[in-house]
């Protein structure tokens, strides 16, 4: 009996110190979850999921304190995913709120701009370049179409504009599955 | 057919034999893996003579007929060219120049539908030809004799691959001599109707051998092996007749072979000539230069040939114009810019030209979204092939056939699932991006599943997808970069913050009582001042919100310019109202203002109120007054640093003015704090004049 409690005793100490060890040996950094969530996000930064970007929203949709259907540009998809990455009922998105069928871009009207400054802070990808008083220009190769640079432009000199495909942009099709191939 | 014939006489006529039985025991003369026999239709355009020197009435010519960077048109609309003029060219990156293919005026220099499976326009430079196709004056160049005076060469030729891709060929040249063992030149012409290699072969033979003497003489190749199908004998023949017009030197140095192949779809392919000739095959994550073999399109050498020994760019190329819906298909030496339509209207077409041309071969050209599209250098073929009735696709039986058929050995059927369920990355593990497109695999599924389209798509979406989440990456890491800099710069505001607030306390303890009528005297004028400021703020304050854009822009230039006169009026003693303010800090400066003034106002009221003489707290108020302004400094400077910092990316040179700006301002409030030290320390009588005259200077 006696030998049986030390044996167990014995067990149990050496279990919890290999725990205790592997614990810190092998500590994962942040959050896993919420680094999941992150890479599935269209990283757009426009914030109108309501938090002040991407990895913002996917914390707190890692801790559960907020909702699943949020995120405007990555739609229906992207919701679908974080509910099961999370767990969670698929929620569906806002009627209004509707993903642009296009990408869009930032385009500056270069003889409107007075060189305020103001669009580069409120580009959360530092996508605009230039300085006080200069005309600004977007680079287009970074712009993430995110809009928020629209708005605090006091001449209104900001156009979102499609990004319209090139022959070297353009991609092929896919084959139109017809009936009877789709019955396979 | 004749030499392969005498050559193995008895495997080639039991095969035939054998054909009978089994038709794939065809596929048992050559060395590579699958490979399909579609009708061939070649004497279509090959009973007919060559057409030369067809001048059509315009010429569209796209400023990119290569892969890589589009060229920039270097002639202007209105202006006359000479046949052989440049007429666009770019040193931005991979790219090869354009050359006008006779003389005549630009038209027009503006978007054109191109022969592209997309059908979108692009830049074309439009040429009505004069008829008179007077040539620019010609310079032979020598014949180069090391790799980079050859790619200079080609290069200014215009040359690019002229056989399919259209990769620019110097950029597929290699630096260095004697890296390359095997010259290869592709004269297998696999693909059904197409016979302009074939006609090339047979009338410019010579110029293939010059072009490839070239080559082997400027790379150091010890072999060059011509590989040409054996349904093409009077090539074959050519080919070989001509090989007694190279020099005997460079017959010693070089060897010169002519390998009839096998005639099979698609032996043109690089890898199956490759494979058949040096029975090689190309690991699928190397290129042909780094297993020693370059390959080069009979075109491609004639084109070299003739820059080399006559100077003449590329300007025109062989054609064949053919397909089941032409009366007389022919080849042809066609003006790059020659329109499809006009091209097949010559062949006089069976019934109108309602359907569309198709740019290549039927196995693997594409159908044009406009028969008005341009010859480019990359087109071998104009087919006219009226649209029969497709057969429906239906579902995939699991034969086998596509695996069979595939000469790169790939699993047809299984791409084609995960293609269609749009798993991705399967479809990139069973290494799609080998797939050659070649379009075996449609053609024997018995199920007549479009199968190469499939693959197509799924490799346009995976690099699609790659692409983004690139570019998601790349937004990301830009963002956290942002918020981290953002910290940054508030940690470093609140310690410079902290770090005033102490020194003003500090001076403020060591302070000795001034005279009233000294501060009162300083007040008045950092009042001044102030008013001076507000005035300027306000002015800039209504510029930017008025409209249309070009008052709005010359108002706040002339805003500017008044403040930058304002600010170097007072330049000396007023650091925060300097030129170089955003219109956010002006607001902020203007609240912070108004709040010191209202602070300064009700100290005032109290002062005249209590004794004159109340030395201590009038140096107080004053160093309030100035500590204020010396956040108001900080604050601006904060802020220009923030903006300077956002504009590192792209201007730094512009960062330097504003940093430069905050740190003259901080010293010059260093300065005054000092300044204003001494004079409290000394006689009031001079501290008043001396106040007065730093201040209105
Ligand atoms: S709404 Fe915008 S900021 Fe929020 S997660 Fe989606 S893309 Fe990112
Ligand atoms: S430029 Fe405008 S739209 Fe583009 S990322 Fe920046 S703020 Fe968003
Ligand atoms: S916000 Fe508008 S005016 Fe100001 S710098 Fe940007 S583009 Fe120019
Ligand atoms: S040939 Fe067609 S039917 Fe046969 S396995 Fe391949 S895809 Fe399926
Ligand atoms: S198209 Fe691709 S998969 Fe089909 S046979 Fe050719 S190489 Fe193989």
């Amino acid at each position: 009996m006696i030998e049986a409690l030390i044996v167990f005793l014995a067990l149990a100490v050496i279990f919890g110190l290999l725990l205790g060890y592997a614990k810190i040996k092998f500590k994962v950094e942040g959050n896993p979850v919420a680094d999941q969530i992150d890479n599935i996000l269209p990283q757009t930064q426009c914030g109108q999921c309501g938090f002040p970007g991407c990895r913002p929203y996917a914390e707190a949709l890692a801790e559960g304190k907020s909702e699943v259907n949020l995120c405007v540009p990555g739609g229906h998809e992207v919701m679908i995913q974080i509910s099961e990455i999370t767990h969670r009922e698929p929620k569906e998105m806002d009627e209004t709120k509707a993903p642009p069928d296009e990408p869009m871009v930032a385009v500056i009207d270069e003889d409107l701009c007075i060189g305020c400054v103001h669009c580069i802070k409120a580009c959360p990808v530092d996508a605009i370049v230039g300085a006080t008083k200069m005309m600004h220009t977007v680079i287009e190769k970074e712009c993430t179409g995110c809009e928020l640079c629209v708005p605090v432009c006091p001449v209104d000199c900001i156009d979102m504009v499609p990004q319209r495909p090139t022959p070297q942009t353009w991609h092929w099709p896919e084959p139109i599955a017809n009936s009877l191939e789709r019955r396979s | 057919m004749n030499a392969l014939v005498e050559r193995k006489p008895l495997k080639h006529r039991l095969i035939a034999w054998l054909g009978k039985l089994y038709p794939m025991a065809k596929r048992w003369l050559y060395h590579f893996h699958g490979g399909v026999f579609p009708k061939y239709h070649k004497s279509l355009s090959n009973r007919h003579p060559l057409l030369e020197d067809y001048i059509p009435d315009l010429l569209t010519l796209p400023v990119q007929q290569h892969l890589g960077v589009a060229t920039e048109p270097l002639v202007q609309v209105g202006d006359r060219v000479l046949k052989y003029q440049r007429i666009a060219d770019t040193n931005k990156g991979l790219s090869a120049p354009i050359h006008a293919p006779t003389s005549g005026y630009v038209t027009a220099i503006e978007p054109r539908i191109l022969p592209h499976p997309s059908g979108l326009p692009g830049l074309c430079i439009l040429i009505e030809p004069d008829g008179e196709d007077q040539a620019q004056p010609l310079t032979p160049a020598k014949s180069p004799a090391t790799p980079q005076a050859l790619k200079k060469l080609v290069h200014e030729a215009g040359i690019v691959g002229m056989g399919g891709a259209g990769f620019p060929t110097f950029a597929k040249i290699p630096d260095q001599r004697g890296c390359i063992e095997h010259l290869i030149i592709n004269g297998a012409e696999c693909e059904p109707f197409i016979t302009c290699d074939d006609q090339l072969m047979q009338h410019k033979a010579q110029a293939i051998w010059r072009g490839a003497e070239i080559v082997a003489q400027s790379l150091g190749i010890p072999r060059v092996l011509c590989g040409i199908e054996d349904n093409k004998s009077q090539a074959i023949e050519a080919m070989n007749d001509a090989l007694s017009g190279l020099s005997t030197a460079s017959h010693e140095q070089t060897s010169f072979e002519v390998h009839p192949v096998a005639t099979v779809y698609p032996m043109g392919g690089q890898e199956q000539l490759t494979q058949e000739l040096l029975h090689l095959e190309i690991p699928s994550d190397k290129h042909a230069i780094e297993v020693g073999v370059l390959m080069m399109n009979v075109a491609t050498l004639a084109a070299i040939a003739e820059a080399a020994d006559e100077g003449k760019p590329l300007i025109s190329r062989y054609v064949t114009v053919s397909g089941m819906g032409l009366e007389h298909p022919f080849n042809a030496n066609v003006l790059l810019g020659t329109s499809f339509q006009a091209l097949a209207e010559k062949a006089s077409p069976k019934t109108a030209l309602t359907y569309p041309l198709i740019q290549g071969g039927p196995m693997m050209g594409i159908s044009m979204h406009s028969n008005n599209v341009p010859v480019i250098k990359t087109t071998n073929c104009v087919l006219a092939n009226p649209p029969e009735a497709v057969e429906p696709a239906m579902p995939c039986i699991r034969c086998g056939e596509c695996m069979d058929a595939c000469p790169i050995q790939l699993l047809p059927q299984q791409l084609y699932w995960h293609s269609r369920s749009h798993e991705y990355d399967k479809v990139k593990d069973l290494s799609v991006f080998d797939c050659i497109e070649c379009g075996c695999c449609s053609f024997v599924c018995p199920s007549h599943i479009p199968l190469v389209q499939y693959y197509r798509h799924a490799k346009s979406e995976i690099v699609r997808i790659e692409k983004e989440d690139a570019a998601a990456e790349l937004a990301k890491q830009r963002h956290e970069f942002k918020q981290a800099r953002i910290e940054k710069a508030e940690k470093a505001k609140k310690a410079r913050l902290q770090a005033k607030k102490d020194a003003v306390k500090k001076q403020a303890a060591g302070k000795k009582p001034a005279t009233g009528a000294a501060a009162a005297k300083a007040r008045a004028a950092a009042a001044a001042k102030k008013a001076a400021a507000a005035k300027t703020t306000n002015q800039s304050e209504t510029s930017p919100s008025e409209k249309p854009a070009q008052t709005a822009r010359e108002k706040a230039m002339a805003a500017a310019k008044a403040r930058a006169q304002k600010a170097k009026n007072q330049a000396d003693n007023a650091p925060n109202t300097d030129s170089a303010t955003t219109s956010t800090a002006e607001d902020k400066r203007k609240a912070a203002m108004a709040a010191a003034k209202k602070r300064a106002k009700t100290r005032q009221k109290t002062e005249t109120g209590a004794s004159p003489l109340k030395a201590s707290d009038n140096a107080q108020s004053e160093s309030d007054d100035k500590r204020q302004r010396a956040m108001n400094a900080a604050k601006q400077a904060s802020k220009k640093g923030e903006s300077s910092v956002s504009q590192e990316a792209g201007t730094k040179a512009d960062t330097t003015a504003p940093t430069q700006d905050k740190r003259k301002a901080a010293m010059e409030a260093a300065k005054k704090r000092a300044k204003a030290r001494q004079m409290q320390q000394t006689t009031p009588d001079q501290t008043e004049s001396d106040q007065a005259s730093d201040t209105e200077d």
